[in-house]
């Protein structure tokens, strides 16, 4: 089964290591505009979002693309755009859920995640695990375990707080 | 100069609205590597001795390092430099935050901003475009509102901006720079320098990259490095409380958490204020700055009560410390509250714990009256008249007009023996660390460059490393005896040397606080980045040139030994409980040792002309003989022969 990259906003600090060793990695340089995951920032509420191509199942910007410059690598799974064809006309990005897909404003070109060819540097590079890369099932568990466990949260607490009291009584 | 550096000095002049560009000289870029360095041998540079730091006269220096803006640790720092109006000294302030590395983007190593506005103004540096525009409607304003209409007014979030509140406008003189909202360049009244040119801001938006010269060598370097940081329990403690933990290591383990304007080491109502406690209470993330791998900036927000909803994205140990126990307050709440109220209106929260404790102590001893507070009553543990006084220190009204100049001032007007509750070193604060129970730190205090500072040495060593480990560093096993005063000279030299090092690659002092990346992980990340060939030896040489020519500035206004001193308190009295009772900060033996090793004047303080050659420093050996501060070079071979 292929893996997917997934973002957990709520262990994500915003320290924007994932967009330095992704442009690092790409292009030798250390330059937010060339990396294809960027976080955005909402400082007044303390909250950070990765954003980067989740390879979508039915890709819109491999539909949308006039040219046929976005195609599936088989072994991966995600979708890659291929340079020498892209003519830069920004339809996948118009199309795309998660803004992913940006123009590469020295070369002209849209770029994108390609999964590090199956060994995601910003995963590697990730020290709060805000980003893992896993198969769906695995990915959907860990999901399901943090949404569930945060939904229990107030319930949880009011057990923390009766016992040690009921306890003093006695 | 394609690798790290930008190659490129902005220049702009307010006065005569004046924009320039000038090549960054590759010689000063290879000795003093950025930031820090850069700043303080531009700054010797600039200036003549004696100006009125708050003319226009002063020049605003902002400085990048070569590693800002890459993988490279904790990248996001940057220096504002100018004289400072607290000391009349070297006033150096160094910020976390994004404003640095979009900056080197942008394509700039170091601004220099001269002259003064007619009129409020802010600068607008969109890449190769660099713009003074009209800041009248951002005149009043605090910080947050001045991010909110800035970035309506650009319209682009990736936009990041640096700014002051109005204890900046207002000419406190220990205003700061906010950048962003939540991070500042606190220390020294850099702020109050920013408002005298009627500066507001400066917004900034790169589209470059940072060139690396060796790409895969920095990403294991940085993976190695952040191995060595996990390895160290102090830092995987900051990583989860950040910098709040310290309450519990300063005040139980310790004893030496400032308590009632240093009266005593220990607090009595510490339980509250403790990291833990701020934690699991009102903690709701962790942060980080721009490459950080420690993110020990912690979101907040208070869930109940007459505050519930109140939140802000930063709150440390000296947030915490200043408005507690510093006041004798046991509730964190005033602490949080009095945190957001100083990021706003742009005031360092460390002076102003200073003044604070200063005014408590006054009232507590009859100095001051509540005919001279406006009615407040000033009593330890007075949360509400703490609050209250910060907003009159911002706005000078009454007994705030007084205090707004630092205790050092204020004691000088207020007199009536309140001398000896100023508690300063060259006219700045302390922080919450008391050098009684620390020695090492206090001699850090006395001879730092921006007077009582706790950053430009930060022994952390002092209470963290075994007594092996001491001896191979400096020479003695005391050296990890906090109460002794052995090896503290050279273990001082050593890590003043280090943070000189790091806050001019422009890497976060929390990331290198232990000193375990020193000097190898650090010299091999600079390697990566820039291509250069550094030795670990150059760590320190490059360092220790930085603290000469900050001396020599010093030097050049007047500073001697006589000013690398600690308050009274510190010397005479000894702390009455806790683990460091008994204890005094036993100065003079410490101060004699540091001057020898760093082959200075032992008498007087001053650099030797020897030990600025050695450094490549003969511009400022001749500068100071013009001036006589170091005897004339034919004397020095004569007495030779």
């Amino acid at each position: 089964m292929k893996k997917i990259l997934m973002v957990n906003p709520q262990l994500c600090t915003g320290c924007r290591i994932c967009e330095l060793v992704c442009s690092l990695s790409r292009d030798g340089e250390c330059n937010p505009l060339k990396s294809c995951i960027r976080v955005l920032k909402l400082a007044e509420e303390g909250i950070d979002i990765p954003g980067v191509c989740q390879q979508c199942e039915t890709p819109l910007c491999a539909d949308v693309c006039p040219v046929d410059a976005i195609s599936r690598d088989l072994d991966t799974g995600a979708l890659i755009i291929r340079e020498e064809i892209c003519v830069g006309c920004r339809a996948c990005s118009m199309v795309c859920p998660y803004g992913a897909i940006t123009m590469d404003i020295s070369k002209r070109i849209m770029i994108k995640c390609d999964l590090c060819g199956g060994d995601p540097k910003c995963v590697k590079f990730c020290l709060t695990k805000a980003l893992i890369y896993d198969r769906p099932e695995v990915v959907d568990a860990l999901r399901q375990e943090s949404a569930l466990r945060s939904l229990v949260r107030p319930l949880l607490k009011s057990r923390e707080k009766a016992t040690p009291t009921k306890e003093k009584k006695k | 100069m394609t690798y790290g550096w930008m190659g490129t000095i902005l220049r702009v002049n307010l006065t005569n609205e004046r924009i320039t560009k000038e090549p960054l000289d590759k010689q000063i870029a290879t000795k003093f590597l950025g930031g820090r360095g850069l700043n303080g041998i531009t700054l010797f540079r600039e200036l003549k001795a004696g100006i009125d730091p708050l003319s226009a006269e002063n020049v605003l220096l902002f400085g990048m390092g070569p590693c800002n803006g890459t993988l490279s640790l904790g990248s996001g720092r940057y220096n504002i430099t100018a004289k400072s109006p607290m000391t009349g000294g070297f006033g150096d302030s160094n910020s976390g935050g994004f404003w640095g590395p979009e900056l080197k983007y942008a394509g700039y190593d170091q601004i220099i901003i001269e002259g003064k506005a007619e009129k409020p103004v802010y600068l607008w540096i969109d890449g190769d475009e660099v713009e003074i525009r009209n800041a009248e409607k951002l005149w009043g304003r605090d910080t947050f509102e001045t991010e909110q209409i800035l970035k309506e007014e650009l319209e682009d979030p990736r936009i990041q901006m640096l700014y002051i509140g109005q204890a900046g406008e207002n000419l406190v003189k220990f205003a700061n720079v906010m950048t962003g909202l939540y991070r500042a360049a606190g220390r020294t009244g850099m702020g109050s320098v920013m408002g005298s040119k009627n500066l507001k801001a400066i917004a900034v938006r790169g589209n470059n990259g940072v060139q690396i010269a060796h790409p895969d060598k920095l990403q294991e370097a940085a993976l190695k490095a952040y191995d060595i940081l996990y390895s160290d329990w102090f830092a995987q403690l900051f990583s989860e409380e950040g910098s709040p933990c310290l309450v519990n290591i300063y005040n139980n383990q310790l004893g030496a958490l400032v308590t009632r304007n240093f009266q005593a080491g220990v607090f009595e109502g510490a339980e509250k204020i403790l990291g833990k406690y701020f934690d699991e209470n009102y903690k709701v993330a962790n942060k980080g700055c721009f490459s950080c791998p420690l993110h020990c900036g912690c979101f907040y927000m208070i869930k109940e009560g007459p505050f519930a909803g109140l939140r802000w994205g930063k709150a440390e140990f000296a947030t915490i410390i200043n408005f507690t126990s510093r006041v004798g307050v046991d509730n964190i709440e005033v602490a949080l509250r009095a945190g957001i109220l100083t990021d706003k209106y742009g005031i360092d929260l460390i002076s102003m714990g200073g003044v604070l404790g200063f005014a408590f102590e006054c009232y507590e001893k009859g100095i001051l009256t509540a005919k001279d507070t406006d009615g407040l009553k000033l009593e330890w543990g007075n949360g509400d008249a703490v609050l209250e006084l910060v907003r009159k220190v911002v706005f000078q009204e009454g007994l705030g007009k007084i205090l707004s100049e630092g205790v050092k001032r204020a004691a000088e007007v207020i007199g009536k023996g309140s001398e000896d509750y100023a508690i300063h070193t060259k006219g700045l604060e302390h922080i919450e660390c008391d050098p009684r129970g620390l020695q090492a730190w206090g001699l850090g205090y006395a001879v730092s460059s921006r007077g009582a500072d706790h950053l430009r040495a930060l022994p952390a060593f002092e209470y963290t490393i075994s007594p092996e480990k001491a001896k191979e560093l400096y020479g003695t096993e005391k050296a990890a005896d906090r109460f002794s005063t052995e090896g503290k000279g050279k273990m001082v030299k050593w890590f003043e040397e280090l943070r000189a090092f790091a806050d001019s690659m422009e890497i976060c002092k929390y990331i290198t606080r232990t000193g375990l990346l020193f000097p190898e992980p650090l010299v091999e990340m600079l390697n990566a980045v820039t291509g250069m060939e550094y030795e670990p030896d150059d760590a320190f040489k490059i360092g220790e040139r930085i603290v000469n020519v900050e001396r020599a500035f010093n030097v050049r206004e007047g500073f001697s030994r006589k000013d690398d001193t600690l308050p009274k308190r510190f010397l005479e009295e000894p702390l009455m409980e806790g683990p460091s009772k008994g204890h005094v900060c036993d100065l003079e033996p410490m101060l004699d040792d540091y001057y020898k090793f760093r082959g200075w004047d032992v008498k007087t303080g001053l650099p030797t002309r020897a030990k600025l050659e050695e450094l490549g420093l003969s511009e400022i050996a001749l500068e100071l003989q013009k001036m006589g501060k170091i005897p004339p070079e034919k004397k020095t071979r004569l007495e030779k022969k």
